[in-house]
Order: structure tokens, then sequence, then C-alpha cells
């Protein structure tokens, strides 16, 4: 991954695959697709459809090639990254002025979607960003710069009406507030149940860690649950949930019935919990024996050593098991629509019950959004709850003594 | 002091520890030393309770461990393990500090303490303090370990093979300083080692085991001249007059030296050697500058039988061992050398002969002891 640094060659390998693939997506693919309505197939019109636009569009992938053979290792770093926005931005733009272009004369019902050498250029200008992230990646709050300009970008297009006259763009206006309802039911159920996972478990891994038997029962229950496929367990949670919610009138009030929330939420939080239980687990089993035996030996109570050196020296791998529940459960949450949640889900189930490709994508895409954010932003967290002493070690080859002294 | 009555430890079928008693008196430091597995570690945790003795007892200052809290007898033995178990994700300063935050003292307290032992272990505090356990050296970490087990200024200090990962170089360094600090601070010491060098060094009484009982519990000299068994004075090995040498103090044996200013007229410097051969030459400060052979003066050119030497090669400290003075001289062909005070002021002469004299002494005390019980 390092070869825009390690290369003698002194040209970036990540960042000519990018510029490579953007130029293929806008020379050969079409750039936008024109249909009479919202479900007969279109026809494919190139980028030259932009007009005025598809020259700025040139003009950046004849920068995303500059970036790869730039004269230093930051010079083609910077390059890539302004590659990859300028890019983003000039799809952007273009998608709408090729839209107005192809829509002037059509009926109202005649729609323009995002077509495959667009999608295609959108690819390559994510490897560019990556090819210019690589000399920094080291941080994740700058690895988080990219992915929340994108989505700022891409949403301000959108609400801003650039892309009005694009199919995509007219599912969204259509569906604006329920949209909008539907990512902020995504993210509670994800959230809720991420943080019931976490409650379980945290002290669950704990337990597993401290006696065997909980370990063994622990580890294999969580590891089958994660076997169970979601709409079966989904479907194992609605019957008793019906029946619960029935024959408790407060828990039904209080949402526990078959369709709704609850069996989404209760499979989510079970579908946490392997990851949880056993990070957990390893992070507090692998801290070093000599650290707990020297706490022990000093006179650390039991509770003075849980809280004073096996958790902060755990804490990076248990909050490693929350990144990877929080990515896997924003994914699975959308499946959680069948049993009656509102997440995104639900646009992308329509979507393909319509057979609407837009529709599925207005679904599908911020939801890739939400796990890449719940990614990045679970890995600054790890970062920040890393105790120094073992960062130091891991991040950079510590200075010796003797270095430091004698700068 | 440390009293260990008929203490027994089995695990499950491994009789680890049988039927041990000992005695450590205030201010000294007993010496654990054996073959692997002969129940050192065990000993040792049996004392802060880490493992807790099948039968007997342990008092520590005169109370029974098994009747104190576990966490506050621990509190009060300083504890250094064998995998030094510096806790990564504190500074040095916070690691050294974990004891008196445990027993509530106030902050600045801590961090006054903290500076006081890294400067106490041989550590400049300025460059140490905020650094982490993974910036260390082995040496440096091992050092920083001991400063831990000090921290709260316990009476008894229990180390299980503190020096035991860094090398031969190193490790005669720190156990100087450790006989310097314990010189100063004097604590009931358990010290546990592989290494009968370090034993017959730093021990006031060397405990010696073998699977898990006792074979001899006696001064380093005892141990060397009078081994109980066959067992001990293999064990001690066969270069026992050799590493008798390291518990005597060059001081023990020196003599006078002859000295002159390395100004003085040439008849003066002759006058001060009397009948001797040689004349130690000091600087203004009193410091060695170099030697005059009496054998070497031809026709009156004083001069000329003047050498002169790197002050620090040719002398040993007032502190060394005979050995360290014997290899010293072997190294660097003397028959005699030169005793500096700490200033680095001849104190005085070891001569070739006196440390032949020690050895031949040694060599007396063998014969009857160990090939007579041993067989
Ligand atoms: N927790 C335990 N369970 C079972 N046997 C043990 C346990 N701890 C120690 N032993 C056994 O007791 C004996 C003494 O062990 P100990 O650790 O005291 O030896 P040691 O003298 O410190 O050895 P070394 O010099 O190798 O550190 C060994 O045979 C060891 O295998
Ligand atoms: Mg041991």
């Amino acid at each position: 991954m390092t070869d825009s640094t390690a290369s003698p060659t002194r040209f970036d390998r990540v960042a000519l695959t990018g510029a490579l693939v953007t130029l293929v997506g806008a020379a050969v693919l079409p750039f936008v697709e024109l249909r009479a309505n919202r479900l007969v197939p279109g026809s494919g019109h190139s980028l030259a459809a932009a007009g005025p636009w598809a020259f700025v569009v040139w003009g950046v992938i004849a920068l995303a090639f500059v970036s790869a053979v730039g004269p230093s290792a930051k010079a083609r770093s910077a390059a890539s990254t302004a590659g990859a926005y300028g890019l983003v931005a000039a799809i952007a733009w273009a998608l709408g002025a090729a839209a107005e272009g192809l829509l002037a004369d059509m009926s109202p019902v005649a729609r323009v979607s995002v077509g495959g050498g667009a999608w295609v250029m959108l690819v390559g200008a994510a490897i560019l960003g990556f090819a210019g992230a690589e000399e920094r990646s080291r941080f994740v709050v700058r690895r988080a710069g990219p992915v929340v300009l994108l989505v700022v970008a891409v949403a301000g297009a959108l609400v801003s009406g650039g892309l009005d006259r694009i199919s995509l763009a007219r599912e969204f206006a259509v569906r604006q507030e329920q949209f909008v309802s539907l990512i902020l039911g995504h993210l509670a159920i994800t959230g809720a149940s991420l943080a019931a996972g976490a409650a379980i478990g945290v002290p669950l891994g704990l337990l597993a860690a401290r006696n065997r038997r909980v370990r063994g029962v622990a580890l294999a229950v969580t590891g089958v649950i994660e076997t169970i496929p979601s709409l079966a367990l989904l479907g194992l949670l609605v019957v008793p949930l019906a029946a619960l919610g029935a024959a408790v009138p407060w828990l039904r009030d209080l949402g526990v019935r078959g369709i709704g929330p609850a069996p989404g939420f209760i499979a989510l939080a079970l579908y946490s919990l392997l990851p949880v239980v056993r990070n957990t687990y390893v992070g507090l089993t692998s801290v070093d024996a000599a650290a707990i035996d020297a706490g022990r030996g000093m006179g650390m109570s039991r509770r003075q050593l849980l809280f004073r050196v096996e958790l902060p020296l755990a804490a990076p791998l248990v909050m490693e098991g929350l990144r990877v529940a929080a990515v896997l459960l924003t994914g699975i949450a959308t499946l959680t629509v069948f049993a009656g949640a509102r997440t995104l889900g639900i646009l992308i189930f329509e979507g393909l019950g319509q057979f609407a490709p837009d529709l599925i994508l207005l679904g599908a895409l911020p939801t890739i959004a939400l796990a890449v954010i719940a990614d990045i932003g679970m890995s600054a967290l790890a970062r920040a709850v890393t105790p120094r002493g073992v960062r130091v070690a891991v991040q950079t080859p510590a200075p010796t003594f003797a270095e430091e002294a004698a700068a | 002091m440390i009293r260990l009555e008929n203490v027994t430890k089995r695990f499950s079928e491994k009789t680890a520890v049988d039927g041990l008693t000992l005695e450590v008196p205030e201010g000294e430091v007993c010496v654990l030393i054996g073959p692997s597995g002969c129940g050192k570690t065990t000993t040792l945790r049996m004392v802060n309770r880490l493992i807790e003795p099948t039968s007997g007892r342990i008092l520590v200052n005169g109370r029974d461990v098994m009747s104190m809290r576990p966490e506050e007898l621990r509190r009060g033995l300083g504890y250094v393990i064998q995998s030094i178990g510096l806790f990564p994700h504190l500074t040095v300063a916070e690691n050294i500090g974990v004891v008196p935050r445990l027993l509530g003292w106030e902050k600045p307290r801590i961090a006054d303490r903290a500076r006081e032992l890294l400067s106490l272990v041989g550590l400049e505090p300025d460059s140490y303090l905020r650094a982490y356990p993974r910036q260390l050296s082995g040496g440096e970490a091992q050092r920083v370990g001991v400063a831990r087990a000090l921290a709260a200024d316990p009476p008894v200090l229990l180390m299980d093979e503190p020096f035991g990962a860094v090398d031969p170089l190193n490790r005669e360094r720190l156990q100087a300083e450790f006989g310097r600090i314990q010189r100063e601070l004097h604590k009931t010491v358990v010290f546990v080692t592989h290494d009968i060098d370090e034993a017959i060094r730093l021990a006031d009484r060397v405990a010696i085991m073998r699977d898990g009982r006792l074979q001899q519990y006696d001064t380093p000299e005892n141990v060397l001249n009078r081994p109980a068994n066959k067992f001990v004075h293999d064990f001690v090995g066969a270069d026992r007059a050799l590493k008798r040498l390291v518990r005597i103090k060059v001081t023990e044996v020196m003599r006078p030296a002859p000295q002159a200013a390395i100004d003085d007229a040439p008849e003066a410097m002759r006058e001060r050697a009397g009948a001797g051969r040689f004349v130690y030459l000091t600087d203004d400060e009193g410091r060695l500058a170099g030697w005059l052979d009496t054998d070497d003066i031809r026709d009156d050119a004083v001069a000329d039988a003047i050498t002169t030497v790197d002050r620090l090669q040719a002398t040993v400290a007032r502190d060394a061992s005979l050995r360290d003075a014997l290899s010293r001289m072997l190294g660097l062909g003397f028959r005699s050398i030169a005793v500096t005070d700490d200033e680095g002021r001849i104190m005085g002469e070891v001569t070739f002969a006196a440390i032949e004299a020690v050895m031949s002494e040694a060599e007396e005390h063998r014969g009857p002891t160990a090939d007579g019980e041993g067989a």
C-alpha cells in the first residue's frame, strides 16, 4: 500500500489506477441514462451530454494523471486528494447539466439516471482519495475528512437542487421527509441495540475472562447466534414477542410487539454480542500477566486491578469489538424492516419490489455512508481510549533516550 | 524481620517447598538461591501471600501474615517481580506512584517521591519521569521496578531475580548500586537469584535450596569456606577461592603506599621510596599521575624512570572487591595497584602477594569440610 513512498520508480500506482479507472468510465461507458418514464429501460448518453461541464470533468481527469507522477510523495498525495474532491464535484454538476439538457423537450415523467460511466468515475475518484490519504492514513481524523466532505458534497448537491432532474434526486425529492425519518430510525435502532449489546457484552466478556465455564458457554452461544441468518432470527423473535406483548399489556405499551422495533432491536443486540464479548474476553486475557502479577503484589484489590490495570489495557480491543459491531449492525438494520422496524431498508425493499433501481440506491447509498461513518467514528474513539504508553509503542518507534537527550 | 517456621507448600502432587525454616534479621539481605524449580519463587510469594502455605507459619515483623488482609500486607512489602511488570499504560512517575496512591498520599508528595527515587536508582528524573515503559531499555526498566518497590518506603523488600534480564556488565553496575542503596536504607531484603556470584556479592546470608529443602543458610564466607554438604560444595563451584575475593574489600588488605608529588625534586621522590622499589606520583590534587621505578634510574636521570598513566585505568576505587583489583592487575600486568578514595586521591595500595595470602587462607579451610561430609 505504500508504493507512493517506497517505490523508487517515483510514481503512485494507486493514483494511476484511480485515474485510469476514471478515464475508462468517462470514455467508454454511458454517463447518464435517459428514460421515457421511471420504469422502462433507458438509452445511454456520453459525458458530452453535459455540455461545457464535460470539459471541466476532462480537466480534472487530466489532473488525476498528473497526481500519479508528481515530483514528491507529498505533492502526489495533495494532487490525488484534490483530484478526488474535484472529480466528485465536477461529476455532480455535470450530471445536473446533462439531465437539464436531455430533459429540455421531454415529458415530465421522463427521467435521467446516473449511468454506469458516472458510477465508475466515482469509484475512480474514491481510489484517488485513498491514494491521497495514504501518506497520512495513520490519523483517523484525517481519514474521516474526505468521507465527511464527500457526504456533504453529495447531500449538498441533492439539497441545493443541482441534481434535481437526476432520477435519484427525484426519488429523494418525493420522499424527503420519509428519508430523513428513516435515517433517524436507522440510527436509533442501531445505536440502541449497540448500547444494549455493549451493556451486556462487556460484562459477559469480563465474566468469560474470569471463569472458564462462563467462557465456554458465552463464546459458544454468541458464536451460534452469529450463524443464524438474520431473517430467521427475526422470525424466531416475532412469535414469542407477540405472545409476550399480548400477555403483558404494559410491555406492549413499551413497544414489545411481534411486529415493530422490538424484534429488530433484540436481533441486532444479539448480533453485536459476538464481536463485543470476544474482543472484551481477548482484550482482558491478553493483558500482560506480569502487569497483573505486579498489581496484585503491590496490594491492589481485584476492583482496583480491574479498573486501573486490566480495563485500560483492554480498552483498545473492546473498542475494536464495538467498531466491528457498529458496522455490522448498520448493515443488518436494513433487514429489520421485515419485522416492522423503520429503517433505510424500507427504501431498498420498496425499490426491489417496484424494480426501481434509483429507489434502491436511495436506501443503499446512505446505509453504506452510515457504515463508513460508524467505522471511522469508532476508530477515532478507539484511538482516544488507547492509553498513550501503549499507543506510542504501537504507532511509532519511540525515540530512545539517547536520541531524545541529544535532541 | 521475617520468620518462616516449618513452611510447606504442596501443589497437588508436587511439593514445592518442604519444611522450610528461615529467619531474616532486620536490615539484612537474605539471598535465596538454588537450581531452577527448587522453590525460590514459591517461598518469596508466600511471604506476601500471593501463594498461601499448605502448613507452617510466616511472620513479618512479628505478625502472622495469615492474620492480615492480603492487600494491606502487600502494600507494606516492596515487591520486584522477576519479569519487571511495569504498567505499560502508565508513565514512569505513575508506575512509581502506584502504591503511594493506594495508600492515599497527596499528589505533590507522590511526585516528589518519584523524583527522589529515580535519582536514588541512578536515573535522571527530568528525562525519565514522563517516559513510558516501552521507551526504556531492560536495565532502565529494572531500575524503575526497584524504585517502584521502594516507593512507599516499605521496611521489607521481596526481589525475584531483579537483575535477571540484564547483560553482565549492567548487572554488575546494578548490583553495585543495590549495595549502595542498601547501605543507605537498611531494608530487610529477600532476594532471589540464579547467580551465585550475585548471591555472594550482595548477601548477608545465603539460603541454598534444593527440591524445596534448605541445604545451608549461612554467611557467604561460611558457604564458601564450609559448605554443609556435597550439593552446596558443587553448587558453589570449583573457583570458590576466587569467589571469596568478591566478599573482601580492597581496603581490608590495603597497605600504605609511598607517594610523592610529581613536581617534587628527584631526590625527594627517591627518598620517599625508602627500601621499596616504586613511588606513586600524584598531581596537585593528590590523584595518581604516574610512578617512579627506582630500579630504572640510571646515572641519576630520574625523569627517565617516571611512567605517567591514565589515572582511572590504573587504580581501583575504595569500594572495589579484591576480585576487581585482581582482574585489573592481571589485565595490566601489575604486581600492585593503587586504591583511591571518592575524590580519586590515593589511599594506599593492594599487592598481588596480599591477594595470594587471602586465597591460600581460603584453600586451607577447604579439605576437611567439603570432602569429608560430602560423599
Ligand atoms: N501454581 C503452581 N502449580 C503447580 N506447580 C507449581 C506452581 N507454581 C510452582 N510450581 C512448581 O513448584 C516448583 C517450585 O517452583 P518455583 O517457581 O518456586 O521455582 P523457582 O525456584 O522459583 O524456579 P526458577 O529458578 O526456575 O524460577 C516447581 O517444580 C514448579 O513446577
Ligand atoms: Mg522463580
